[in-house]
């Protein structure tokens, strides 16, 4: 019943009146009962908010004691004005998703904040973006220790090709933050554990981690990224590349690291902002549209935008 | 707000849920009328009719639970599509139980008790016409999405509200005046009750149109000045 209803409403779009009051269901009890013409039909929402061209963020971009507190941030790819007067916190022990179509800049404020828009040529970022209060984008600022601070995981696994504990001691190594074979061999081993990884690969540390699988490889990079001690891990679409059970996985390691990482997401799957997220940006043609508690975003989103863009209406 | 998605599919089949909720509320409507005219008329016929179509409520009920669930299963609504279709699943409810008060108005009729008096069957019947006009109000600005009209559902319920203690009041003094009419006046003090619950139902689902209408409980604050 349910399938045939939706299969009249199909070949129906959009709902009209006239065919509706020709099903035989309305006419049964239609004598002398109700005469509605059912219009499926709502009159445009008025309490959200429209924005003609405004360049204030709807919702509370700012946190207490933030990790990032970023002002004013502007992206410019040679002429093209990428991201524009970005304001945001990101807060500690908490996961902040980004969300919104492609090219609207999501990506692109990632890359601030550890600044890999540095390598590609012609980018100028202007504005303010603080990590623990000190301006990342100071000319003296070390962009290798920034790196150590500032992890980051991307949409495609991509493991060295090395082995599965090399993989884990790269970072520890090049940062120079062990003293000896003992304190390296504990690091990969915790680094591992807690990116749930550990029982799977324990007794294969020397084989390659281009061998796992997609899952595995993509837990492998958490494992790398937190063997830095970071206080940020940034994921740009950690789990694009993932099965349904291996990215529940990554989630559930996301949950974990939360407890001591703040953590930025970008992602393209909405049911994953809202499944993993403390916080629910939207971005929107370059511009930060909406900030909030991703509880309140998903349930009761003020912007316009955001409202047709988490519901399905454009993107 | 129940069209737009990219997904056409989606749009049918929540205006199909839509509709069929308004096929079900007149349903309903057409249950509380006959139910009062039943008791005025004291005809069985039609409070036989009324108790047949009550299985049609109750499958309605069924089946459009079923459908909000697999359309929630399937297509993960969320912000205002959600609302909707939560609204729309309180307002199934609504309708059902409004289904249940005629069914017992019918079997007053069906038990052959005490047939009221003229008095009485123009206080029933009054009664009735108030209930029906709010739950078809009620209708419209759930089918419009009309927040307004739903307003005046909710204000006109007290209407009714004071229209059933006025008819209650009427029904004691008769009963006192003529001890006679004690049992007239108890099954119809049920039967007014019944038709005050429709009206109270009818302005329970006013109340969910307006949460279809417009999500948003205002936040404290928009943009924040920062630091």
């Amino acid at each position: 019943m349910n399938d045939a209803s939706n299969e009249v409403a199909r070949e129906r779009k959009p709902v009209d009146a006239s065919s509706a009051s020709e099903e035989p269901s309305r006419r049964r009890h239609g004598e002398g009962g109700l005469n509605l013409k059912p219009s499926g039909r709502m009159p445009s929402p008025t309490s959200l908010e429209h924005r003609s061209g405004g360049d204030q963020t709807v919702g509370q971009y700012s946190v207490d004691n933030a990790v990032f507190s970023c002002r004013d941030v502007n992206v410019f790819y040679g002429s093209k004005h990428a991201l524009k007067k970005v304001n945001i916190d990101v807060g500690r022990k908490q996961v902040l998703a980004m969300i919104g179509p492609s090219g609207c800049g999501k990506s692109t404020f990632l890359r601030c904040l550890n600044r890999m828009n540095d390598t590609i040529a012609g980018t100028r970022v202007t504005g303010s973006i603080k990590l623990d209060g000190a301006e990342i984008q100071a000319k003296n600022q070390d962009v290798v220790q920034l790196r150590a601070r500032v992890g980051m995981v991307f949409q495609k696994p991509n493991p060295f090709p090395k082995s599965i504990y090399d993989n884990v001691a790269y970072g520890p190594r090049i940062h120079g933050t062990t003293r000896s074979r003992a304190d390296l061999d504990d690091i990969v081993c915790t680094s591992l554990q807690r990116a749930g990884l550990w029982d799977e690969v324990k007794d294969r540390l020397n084989r390659p981690g281009t061998g796992l699988s997609g899952g595995q490889q993509q837990r492998l990079c958490i494992a790398r990224a937190i063997a830095i001690q970071p206080e940020v891990i940034l994921m740009d679409e950690p789990c694009s590349a993932l099965d349904p059970i291996a990215t529940a996985r990554v989630e559930d390691l996301i949950e974990v690291l939360r407890e001591s990482y703040a953590i930025v997401i970008v992602t393209h799957s909405m049911q994953q902002a809202a499944r993993v997220s403390q916080r629910t940006a939207y971005f929107h043609m370059g511009e930060l549209i909406e900030v909030g508690e991703t509880d309140r975003v998903f349930t009761n989103p003020r912007h316009r935008l955001t409202e047709d863009y988490i519901t399905g209406r454009f993107g | 707000m129940l069209e737009g998605h990219i997904s056409r599919a989606f749009d049918g089949a929540l205006a199909a849920l839509h509709i069929r909720v308004v096929e079900m509320g007149g349903l309903v409507m057409d249950q509380v009328r006959e139910a009062a005219a039943a008791y005025t008329d004291w005809e069985l016929g039609l409070a036989e009719h009324v108790l047949e179509r009550e299985l049609q409520v109750n499958q309605y009920n069924a089946t459009l639970n079923e459908e909000q669930l697999t359309l929630i299963a399937r297509r993960q609504p969320v912000a205002g599509d959600l609302r909707a279709i939560i609204a729309m699943s309180k307002a199934v409810a609504e309708l059902e139980r409004a289904g249940d008060e005629a069914k017992k108005i019918a079997r007053t009729v069906l038990a052959q008790g005490s047939r009221p008096g003229p008095a009485t069957s123009r206080d029933v019947r009054h009664l009735g016409q108030l209930a029906v006009s709010l739950l078809r109000s009620a209708l419209e600005a759930f089918d419009r999405l009309d927040g307004s009209l739903a307003l005046e559902v909710i204000a006109r319920d007290k209407e009714l509200d004071s229209e059933y203690a006025a008819g209650l009041r009427r029904l004691m003094t008769r009963a006192m005046e003529d001890p006679r009419q004690v049992s007239v006046a108890i099954e119809a003090a049920f039967a007014l009750k019944s038709l005050e619950r429709i009206g109270d139902h009818a302005r329970n689902l006013a109340r969910q149109v307006q949460a279809m209408g417009r999500d948003s409980q205002p936040l404290p604050e928009t943009a924040m000045t920062p630091d």
